[in-house]
């Protein structure tokens, strides 16, 4: 026997009250596990971002075009290392519900950028500039569809349509892509901007937005003003930022995702504080005689705070752990089926490593007072005066 | 049996408040019990019998005066060594035995090591020889609620004894048994006191247990009178 | 019978003080399950308000086929003609239909509360823009003349975002723009756009006769219909054509949706917390009333009495817990102004709307709680053996 087994006896001597202690504090941390993973999954972007990269948008707003002869242009900017451009696409595959993110880029250029998050082979990579209406597709993506390389499909636009009326293009997969960072989402396609750009009825010779490497991320915010003065008072005014900026500032449009997190978890962090706090300051009341007896044995207060403190702690992380377990399961299975909607959801060791921060401070906080009154207690007020 | 003074107390004063009256237990007592003594303290209810107890216990403290027991004037200790004093030198038997609830005979037996720094297998030896002694070796396994109150009275003394103390302080050890049990656990006092030379004050009201120990004294507001008896 | 389980209910809420604090936990705790559910409840019913508000029965609206949202449709300035020519359609004394072919633009503007860059919707609006929506009134100024730098703004885009107060300058594409006038839609979607004269706006951004989409005032129930057969019969048109409120509705849908789909697993989840507790805090009570359910029972109280005792403690600490929720949501949410991403890529400016059938839905679940956490306690306080009880 040592210290554990008497901390874990005392926790269990009233199973269902134990039990019920660990439901809730389940309930909270699977509440924590899988609204953090919800948080992480929207702020993705913002996570996989490099710091030398620089996106140049329309200054009106990045839905608007540029034209594509800003490539060029911007290329030339001192301290730009490479540049690459892309047009979204609003891509869906059979239904217009199935939306798909695809995206018409340059080649080469392309794949060079964003090489850092994707894993393509050489042999993909020269299929893709090779093959004017090839795709490259996510592995993800694929599997969704169960799309192998070799498959030629449509794939529709929601706002594009062909010169012939179509609004589907046909594409040929030339190659399935992974990914080189965990929270990098392979939800996507690329397809040739050229074949695109040659075969859509209106547009012609514009561009979404342009990526660019600077040379040093020191040198980013000199890069960006003179590309957003180049371009002053012209027709297609840009707005340059980096790219870590631009994703923050665009999953800000859906609202303060983190204050509502915040809110629900406090809300289920505040119930739990309450519940076991209250229970176990009347557990360990229920106990002064034992606590008594463990004084006049020769335990020191110390011990014995450290006993109750122990109980606390171990309830927390009993609890915080099967809650976490099942944030894990939930994240996984809603991974599945909103993976479309919202990639990357699952538990980081960031979250899991908050969350055992959390139990850890739930065991303290809520063993606090009981601890104190049990090292407090005199002998002789335990034991009643027999 | 020596003649060197276990406990000695010298000029002990204890009261306390209730309400608005202040009530003295104890004014200027003076005591001494040598080691290998086997002392029933018997009197009325409120005579002080279970504060004496407390005071030689170092759960209470006196007013004034000095309680020095096994060595140590214990009135002059903090709460954290009085702790490992009393883990030392102190076993305690209470009238409702005070078992832990959710552990073995054997684990409520054990509680006391942990305080030491004996190993496993150490611990387990010690066990086995308390429980022995108090003839439940059979029952090491037993949850308490699964005993008599003998047999939970006899868990008791095999936990007050495995740390090997030198002073057994009983507090109505059979206040709660039947004529045959109390018998049992008297008995086995007596042997302790007899063949291992535990030094024991055990408090009681009940005139036969007093005859099992060596003298008896009477406590009556505050005060002793002594009453040997013939072993 | 009443007059026994009476005089037990009364032991029971008697002894709530002694478990004061345990019986607060489970208050707040169910206070703040119907807090969450109420708070992702009233956003949903907001959000799904604000674009119900905004489409009209008797306005088709037409886009370009598999576009769903205006932001993505395009369509040319021939099938603008063609739809004109459309059957069904209200015309005036000279037999023009009142329709407006639109343009739908995305701007940048400040968000207020984060300060950060948010989709603002530019919409050029043709002559009769105005007139095929019910509701719209310029509280402010006046509408923008024809043919100007003119801008009209919706009171929700006023409020949420930083620089459109009447008379500001805002620049948007290579123009300045004057914002000239305030308008309110009957708390529609339109709130959160700003209008401008449509010739304007294709010149200014480059799109000259493009356009995106088309409103029509329809003439009766059935013109819809005519419309559509219209639509499908002509291979030139080949658009989307729905009434105004079905292509609304199918917006609001799916994130109303989500946020319903959030917030109910979430206040359930929160439940069984809070179900937890309360049944933690019941068996306590029973177990404190022990000396006295025992003693009731043995001077010949039946067990229904003390089963009832403790089902109406823990319903009344539930619904205390509910009320409190309810009234903490109302005091904080209800008309708390958001806004977040709509279908066209832009911000839909809603306000919280806590109705009384979702405070009903709030109270219910709190009941559930107390009745759930209330019963198995009351069926041990009812079963109790006397003897056992008498010992405490």
């Amino acid at each position: 026997m040592n210290d554990f087994l008497l901390i874990r006896k005392n926790l269990f001597r009233k199973k269902l009250r134990a039990i019920l202690m660990i439901v809730s504090i389940l309930v909270a941390f699977a509440i924590f596990g899988v609204l953090a993973a919800f948080e992480r999954a929207f702020n993705a972007g913002e996570e996989v971002s490099e710091a030398d990269r620089l996106v140049v948008v329309n200054k009106i707003n990045f839905t608007q075009p540029l034209p594509i002869a800003y490539f060029n242009r911007v290329a030339a900017v001192e301290g730009v290392r490479q540049v690459t451009f892309a047009n979204w696409f609003g891509g869906y595959y059979q239904d217009p519900k199935n939306f798909t993110v695809v995206m018409a880029v340059e080649p080469e250029s392309y794949l060079k950028l964003i090489s850092t998050e994707y894993a393509f082979t050489p042999e993909m990579t020269e299929a893709f500039v090779r093959n004017r209406t090839g795709a490259l597709v996510g592995e993800q993506l694929a599997a969704k569809w169960g799309w192998k390389v070799g498959d030629r499909i449509p794939i529709s636009s929601s706002i594009f349509s062909q010169k012939n009326g179509s609004t589907a293009w046909d594409v040929t997969i030339v190659g399935i892509f992974g990914k080189n960072k965990p929270q990098a989402d392979t939800t996507l396609m690329l397809i040739q901007y050229a074949y695109f750009d040659e075969t859509r009825s209106f547009g012609k010779d514009t561009i979404g937005w342009l990526v660019l490497k600077t040379a040093s991320p020191a040198l980013n915010d000199q890069v960006a003003k003179s590309i957003d003065g180049m371009f002053a008072n012209s027709p297609y005014e840009t707005a340059t930022d980096t790219e870590k900026a631009f994703n923050k500032a665009f999953v800000a449009q859906l609202g303060n995702i983190a204050l509502i997190v915040q809110l629900v978890v406090g809300a289920a962090f505040v119930t739990i504080l309450m519940i076991v706090g209250n229970t176990m300051v009347m557990a360990i009341r229920e106990r002064t005689r034992e606590i008594a007896v463990l004084k006049t044995l020769g335990f020191s207060g110390g011990r014995v705070l450290r006993l109750v403190l122990g109980e606390t702690l171990l309830l927390a992380l009993i609890g915080g752990t099967a809650g976490l377990l099942l944030a894990w399961l939930a994240t996984r299975a809603m991974s599945q089926s909103l993976g479309n909607f919202i990639p990357g959801l699952s538990l980081s060791p960031g979250i899991v490593a908050a969350a055992i921060g959390f139990m850890v401070l739930l065991g303290l906080a809520t063993g606090l007072v009981p601890a104190l009154n049990a090292f407090r207690l005199r002998i002789a007020d335990g034991m009643g005066r027999g | 049996m020596s003649d060197l003074p276990l406990v000695r107390l010298a000029g002990v004063s204890k009261g306390f408040v209730k309400g608005k009256d202040a009530i003295t237990i104890f004014d200027k007592l003076d005591l001494a019990i040598p080691a290998g003594d086997f002392v029933a303290v018997m009197g009325p209810s409120g005579s002080g019998k279970s504060t004496l107890l407390n005071l030689l216990g170092g759960i209470d403290r006196p007013d004034t005066g000095e309680v020095q027991v096994a060595g140590s004037r214990i009135d002059a200790l903090s709460e954290g060594e009085l702790s490992a004093w009393r883990a030392a030198h102190i076993g305690f038997v209470f009238q409702f035995y005070n078992l832990m609830p959710m552990l073995t005979a054997a684990q409520n037996v054990e509680l006391p090591l942990l305080l030491t720094r004996l190993g496993k297998a150490d611990r387990r030896r010690h066990v086995e020889t308390a429980l022995t002694i108090v003839n439940l070796a059979d029952r090491a396994k037993h949850y308490p609620r699964e005993m008599s109150g003998g047999q939970q009275q006899r868990v008791a003394i095999a936990r007050a004894i495995v740390s090997d103390p030198e002073l057994l302080l009983c507090d109505e050890p059979t206040g709660d048994l039947d004529r045959t049990s109390a018998d049992e656990i008297l008995g086995m006092l007596k042997a302790l006191n007899r063949d291992l030379g535990k030094t024991i004050v055990m408090v009681t009201h009940d005139p036969a247990a007093a005859r099992y120990a060596r003298r008896t004294l009477h406590l009556d507001k505050g005060h002793f009178e002594e009453k040997e008896l013939a072993a | 019978m009443l007059r026994q389980v009476l005089a037990v209910t009364r032991i029971n809420l008697a002894s709530i003080p002694q478990r004061f604090w345990l019986s607060l936990s489970t208050v707040v705790a169910v206070g703040l399950v119907v807090m969450v559910l109420l708070s992702f409840l009233s956003m949903a019913a907001g959000f799904r308000r604000t674009l119900a508000s905004s489409g009209a029965d008797d306005v088709a609206i037409a886009l370009r086929a598999g576009a769903r949202a205006e932001v993505n449709s395009v369509i040319g300035r021939d099938q603008v003609r063609l739809l004109e020519d459309a059957p069904g359609l209200v015309r005036d004394a000279q037999g023009k239909p009142v329709s407006s072919a639109e343009l739908y633009l995305v701007v940048d503007g400040i968000k207020r509360s984060s300060q950060t860059k948010a989709n603002l919707p530019l919409r050029g609006i043709g002559e009769q823009g105005a007139a095929v929506r019910q509701g719209i009134r310029i509280t402010g100024g006046r509408m923008f003349a024809p043919g100007s730098n003119e801008v009209v703004v919706g009171k929700s885009l006023l409020r949420e975002f930083e620089g459109f107060e009447l008379g500001r300058t805002v620049r948007l594409a290579s123009g300045n723009w004057t914002v000239v006038g305030i308008f309110e839609a009957d708390g529609s979607v339109f709130e959160s756009e700003i209008w401008a004269d449509l010739p304007v706006v294709q010149s200014l951004f480059n799109r000259n006769n493009v356009f995106q989409t088309m409103r029509m005032r329809l003439t009766g129930p059935d013109a819809l219909t005519q419309l559509v057969a219209y639509n499908d019969g002509d291979p030139r048109l080949k658009l989307e054509v729905k009434s105004e409120k079905d292509y609304f509705a199918d917006q609001s849908s799916e994130t109303s949706d989500l946020i319903q789909k959030l917030g109910w697993p979430l206040a359930i989840a929160m439940a069984l917390g809070a179900l937890a507790g309360a049944l933690n805090t019941m068996y306590s009570s029973v177990a404190s009333r022990s000396v006295e359910i025992a003693t009731l029972r043995a001077i010949g109280f039946g067990g229904f009495p003390a089963f009832v005792g403790t089902l109406v403690e823990s319903l009344l600490l539930a619904a205390i817990g509910g009320v409190l929720g309810a009234l903490f949501a109302w005091l904080i949410f209800d008309g708390f102004s958001a806004s977040t991403l709509g279908a066209s890529f832009t911000q839909v400016v809603f306000s919280f709307r806590l109705t009384p059938g979702l405070i009903g839905q709030g109270i219910a679940l709190a009941l559930v709680v107390g009745l759930i956490g209330g019963l198995l306690p009351a069926i041990r306080a009812a079963r109790m053996p006397i003897v056992q009880g008498l010992q405490g």
